[in-house]
């Protein structure tokens, strides 16, 4: 299930695993998946020009290839 | 694991093979493959192929340190939470940089195209074990999948860079990033009639190769 897959790297990248909370937004077509973090934290999961975001994208969806449904990432701040 | 050696004697050859990979004679199996034709000035070679049970590199592709294994477990679970599971082994170890590789039914959906997948995966792996250890770069490999890769990009440039001397046509490569660009000019370097050059914009700017005549 790609809400933990998103849990699994936000706890693995973050200093506050107790802090990540992801919602997910179920549509027809696409999903939304809502990271939160502790706001010290969001830097580790975004990352130097979004190269952690990016990264988490793309594994994403990769793993949504399955489903075949189109998986959205936002982070919150 | 299976690879090839050469020597003028049979026994000349096995002695090779010793010595390049580090083992005893009683390790692997050999299989002589052929010997070469013996023409006027060139004395025959003998070709073998050499048998080594894999069991004896077991070993190797544990992990030995807390790092590694952390590593390991990472990306195994990262994997399996994509829905594509496998298992992580290491394939080599040099000083500050660490190769993981991933054995998976899934390994092509896991390199994904031109790589994108695998790259992404080892980003975050190499993001995790940066807070553990942020010396050591951790490669993540698939298939051997970033040796074919870069053997198909130095074909690839001098193919192109031959096709460039023939028309005297410049010629633009596909965007490539940092590394595989560094691989192109380097492979190029040495080649008189041409030059190259990167042109474009952000991470994954384009090669072109010139023509600049003969030096001579």
């Amino acid at each position: 299930m790609e809400k933990d897959l998103v849990v699994y790297i936000a706890k693995s990248l973050v200093d506050d695993p107790d802090g990540v909370v992801v919602n997910i937004i179920e549509g027809e077509k696409s999903t939304i998946l809502e990271l939160k973090v502790s706001p010290d934290d969001i830097g580790k999961v975004i990352g130097k020009h979004g190269r952690i975001a990016k990264a988490i994208r793309t594994i994403l969806s990769a793993s949504a290839t399955k489903t075949g449904k189109r998986i959205v990432l936002e982070i919150l701040d | 694991m299976i690879k090839e050696f050469e020597g003028r004697t049979e026994k000349e050859a096995i002695d090779n093979a010793v010595e390049a990979l580090n083992i005893n004679r009683e390790e692997f199996d050999v299989e002589i493959i052929g010997t070469a034709k013996k023409s006027l000035f060139r004395k025959g070679m003998v070709k073998i192929k050499v048998h080594i049970e894999d069991d004896d590199l077991e070993e190797e592709r544990e992990p030995v340190s807390d790092f590694e294994e952390k590593a390991l477990t990472f990306l195994e679970g990262l994997i399996e939470k994509m829905g594509f599971p496998g298992k992580a082994q290491v394939f080599f170890r040099e000083e500050n940089k660490l190769g993981l590789t991933i054995v998976s039914d899934y390994s092509g959906i896991l390199i994904g195209k031109k790589g994108k997948n695998l790259d992404a995966i080892q980003l975050l792996v190499n993001v995790y074990t940066g807070r553990l250890d942020n010396t050591i770069r951790v490669i993540v490999d698939a298939e051997n999948y970033r040796n074919r890769h870069e053997e198909n990009i130095v074909r690839q440039a001098s193919r192109m860079a031959e096709q460039v001397r023939k028309t005297r046509r410049s010629k633009l490569l596909e965007p490539m990033n940092p590394f595989e660009r560094r691989l192109v000019h380097t492979t190029l370097n040495d080649i008189d009639d041409v030059e190259t050059k990167s042109e474009g914009e952000g991470l994954y700017r384009q090669v072109r190769i010139l023509y600049k005549g003969s030096s001579h």
